[in-house]
């Protein structure tokens, strides 16, 4: 699962860690990366993802033909679009597709839910708008055979977790989050989302620090692409909801998960107030972990409309 | 042919067992098989003192009896067809004593039928404890059911190394919830008890025990097909060894009540004297008709009924009903009614959604037994599923629309000071109030602290809380049935209104997270030999939960 694409740039803020918060201009990017850091595309979650992927150099960048991928969205509440508590199943249905459309072999639709797992694959509506596609398959795991423990080599508070193996054993993981506010980390898009491919999760609430939990969490588990879902975004209640929906009607994309759910942070008030990726606890361990760059403003972003 | 439909009637019914949960569409009527059976609905009535109105159902089967006779146990009862099939495979070898001199075993079932309703008039449900509708929906539920879906998983483990070979992935991924429930063994030991004492004599529950069978009986003589044996018959006896039901006697006679139409008699006949004609007089020569019972036999066994009728009510549970300590279904009926008309199917707790619905043993006193109780420790009742009063055959739970369901309070959540993280050890902790469905439970500051309250009026008592609190051993946050709703009749939203109640989201009080100033938190990880008690160290952050400047 760990991803090997994409080492140098970050290998290069791997020397940045430890809190260094200085940009590295001037560096050199890797040959034949001439795509934007990030791309934020206004629009219909569907056509906004096509669009957003395709500006990152299409999905042939992520995803090899024969390839195995897991897509993590947010399925985990048995609500609709409405209460923005999970991601749009249209957003769910166009990045399974542009998979197929990769070659990809497989994909894999998965969550690890809160409520009933059932209601929650009809409430939330990925189910439904996934079911013409071949190969793509939507599924909650609710039972630990499905989970394999990994060790966590890089962790700080986390030395193993055990992760959906499904996950583990596909050739790429792409997370689709929901934007949205979270009563215990200020927001949760992809680094938190995270949390929805592991089984123990209550003890990142009780046991340890959580944001120091899922930075470990996000150093074993990479995603090659990450597809942030703020065409609605759920600035209080969350993450469950029902609380204050937006509509930033953005979709935003890019290969870093760090730098996703930074620029992510910025498109909404959270909790009436407005936030900087930087000043989330999460990310901000994330970043010193090298796992991606956390200030937005010395990336490359595509600004469009779908 | 017979065999057939006895067949499609098992697979009918297992069917519709099999349909009830919380897809089941409004139109299908999953507990059909209960609301056939009078029994039940008449017990429900008479003990409820109450009206059932899906207890007319029990009419047609009454009347189908009196017009064609008692073809239901031989050809419907999902009972009677488990007993006919498995008697073959266990017993084949077997040679039963014929039993003499049967006449006070066949009265029994009248006891127990007499029995039952006169506990029933006074006021104390038993019919469920014998009646094989409800005794067969019983035993699925919770003894065959758990481990039938275990070993459909048990299956899947098995060949799911190969579907992921093969990358057939539906196959590879599928698991089943597995349900699980209080009193699988007391359950399934009954019901083998049922299918052991076919060792003595073939359909002996039909024969001698089952209640239903003995009220059917007391209408079906009056049936247009009746056995009628030719006047040729040499009294040779095979029908009678043949008889599952002991309804033919010595002489080429009939017992008309017992005999359940099977026609086994007319297939072993070496004489092909036997018919079941279409017969318009009421009863013709040779046949019986009524229960051979005495009237003593009837004071006893009603005395009987009456006495445990009262030891059933009469018990410190009685006057404690109001007071009850379970947390029932949303939309049982109030509780003494509830306890009447609940016929301990089991219905419920199969369809039930998260499983959260358990039968209890003698948490609600002997009256009872196996009613269902929500144990939202284990589980929670899901806000959007209103299965339970959907399938309920008495509307003991009442079937309500998802909107009313949720109104219908099933009790308030109690914070337990003492064990919380939050109040008893400054933890940050609020997976409560993140998981509540109704935003129910609000943080305040006190003392400087940040502490979780909930809020009656808006906790329907669902249990999300109860069950995630991630205290060990008893949740920090119980739902007490403080405040539950119980309408006999009326809207529960109504009533919700009245008592100024609001089940639905306010996104509002959430921005308290953001007042923060001067809030103190424990610390994550207090170090060794620090004092627990003592005040915790004022707050490092200034910033939401989550936020860091």
């Amino acid at each position: 699962m760990t991803d090997s694409t994409g080492i140098t740039r970050r290998d290069l803020i791997y020397g940045a860690a430890a809190g260094l918060a200085v940009s590295l201009p001037g560096l050199p990017r890797p040959a034949g990366a001439a795509e934007p850091d990030l791309v934020a595309i206004t629009g219909e979650p569907g056509a906004a993802a096509r669009k957003a992927v395709e500006a990152l150099g299409g999905m042939s960048r992520f995803v090899r033909k024969g390839n195995r991928v897991v897509l993590k969205p947010n399925m985990s509440f048995a609500s609709g679009p409405d209460r923005a508590s999970n991601t749009h199943p249209a957003l769910v249905f166009t990045v399974a597709q542009m998979c197929l459309e990769a070659g990809a072999e497989q994909v894999m639709v998965v969550d690890n839910p809160l409520q009933s797992p059932e209601l929650c694959l009809r409430r939330a509506g990925v189910a439904d708008a996934c079911k013409g596609l071949k190969n793509v398959y939507v599924q909650m795991f609710t039972d630990r055979k499905f989970y394999r423990e990994v060790k966590v080599p890089q962790g700080k508070v986390l030395d193993r977790v055990e992760v959906i193996k499904e996950v583990l054993d596909s050739d790429v993981l792409i997370c689709l989050p929901q934007a949205k506010s979270h009563s215990n980390t200020g927001v949760s898009m992809g680094i938190k989302g995270l949390m929805g491919v592991i089984w123990d999760r209550w003890s990142f609430h009780t046991k340890y620090n959580i944001n120091q939990a899922l930075a470990d969490l996000a150093t074993v588990l990479r995603p090659k692409l990450t597809v942030l879902d703020a065409t609605r975004a759920l600035t209080t209640g969350g993450p469950g909801g029902p609380g204050e929906v937006v509509k930033p009607n953005l979709v935003i994309a890019g290969s870093d998960p760090v730098a996703v759910d930074s620029l992510g942070v910025s498109v909404a008030p959270w909790y009436g107030q407005q936030f900087k990726g930087r000043q989330v606890e999460h990310l901000l361990a994330a970043s010193q972990r090298g796992l991606g760059k956390i200030d937005v403003e010395q990336l490359t972003i595509l600004r469009a409309a779908a | 042919m017979r065999v057939a439909i006895q067949a499609l009637s098992l697979a009918l019914f297992t069917g519709l067992f099999a349909l009830a949960n919380y897809r089941l569409p409004d139109w299908l009527p999953a507990d059909i098989y209960l609301r056939l059976d009078p029994l039940l609905g008449l017990g429900a009535i008479l003990a409820g003192r109450t009206w059932v109105d899906r207890a007319l159902w029990g009419v047609v089967l009454l009347a189908a009896t009196a017009l064609a006779g008692r073809f239901f146990c031989s050809y419907v009862c999902p009972l009677g067809a488990i007993l006919d099939f498995l008697d073959p495979l266990l017993f084949r070898r077997v040679k039963r004593r014929t039993l003499e001199s049967d006449r006070a075993l066949r009265n029994l079932k009248y006891v127990v039928l007499i029995f039952f309703i006169a506990a029933a008039l006074v006021g104390s449900s038993l019919v469920y404890l014998l009646d094989p509708i409800s005794l067969l929906t019983r035993t699925y539920t919770f003894a065959l059911f758990p481990p039938f879906v275990g070993l459909v998983n048990l299956l899947l483990d098995v060949v799911r190394p190969l579907a992921e070979a093969m990358r057939w992935m539906d196959i590879a991924t599928l698991s089943y919830a597995q349900p699980v429930f209080y009193m699988s063994l007391i359950t399934i030991l009954i019901f083998a008890g049922i299918v052991a004492l076919g060792r003595l004599a073939p359909r002996f529950w039909c024969r001698y025990l089952c209640p239903l069978g003995a009220l059917l009986s007391l209408v079906s003589p009056l049936g247009r097909w009746r056995r009628t044996v030719g006047p040729e018959c040499p009294a040779c006896g095979v029908c009678q060894d043949a008889c599952p039901m002991g309804a033919a006697t010595d002489e080429g006679g009939t017992r008309t009540a017992e005999c359940i139409q099977c026609r086994t008699c007319v297939a072993a006949c070496p004489q092909d004297v036997i018919a079941f004609p279409a017969s318009p007089q009421l009863l013709s020569a040779g046949e019986t008709a009524r229960p051979d019972l005495s009237r003593r036999g009837f004071l006893y066994s009603a005395a009987g009924g009456v006495g445990l009728g009262f030891v059933v009510r009469q018990s410190p549970f009685t006057p404690l009903q109001n007071k009850a300590q379970l947390i029932r279904p949303p939309g049982a009926l109030p509780e003494e009614e509830f306890l009447t008309t609940c016929i301990r199917c089991g219905e419920c707790m199969k369809s039930c959604l998260t499983n959260t619905l358990q039968p209890s043993l003698w948490e609600g006193g002997l009256a009872g037994l196996w009613t269902p109780k929500a144990d939202l420790r284990f589980a929670a009742c899901e806000q959007e599923c209103n299965v339970c009063g959907k399938v309920c055959p008495t509307q003991a739970i009442r079937s309500l629309g998802v909107e009313e369901k949720t109104h219908a309070k099933i009790g308030t959540a109690v914070l337990r000071k003492e064990m919380c993280l939050v109040w008893a050890q400054d933890k940050l902790c609020l997976i409560c109030d993140e998981i509540c469905p109704y935003d129910a439970i609000v943080f305040r500051t006190l003392d400087g602290y940040r502490r979780p309250f909930v809020v009656a009026s808006r906790c329907n008592g669902c249990g999300y809380c109860e069950q995630r609190c991630p205290v060990e051993g008893e949740s920090a946050i119980v739902v007490a049935p403080i405040g539950q709703i119980r309408l006999r009749t009326g809207s529960y939203v109504a009533e919700a209104k009245k008592l100024h109640l609001d089940f639905h989201a306010n996104p509002g009080d959430d921005q308290f997270i953001l007042k923060t100033e001067g809030l103190k938190v424990g610390p994550e990880r207090p170090e060794s030999g620090s004092n627990a008690l003592s005040p915790a160290a004022p707050p490092a952050a200034r910033q939401p939960k989550g936020f860091v400047p």
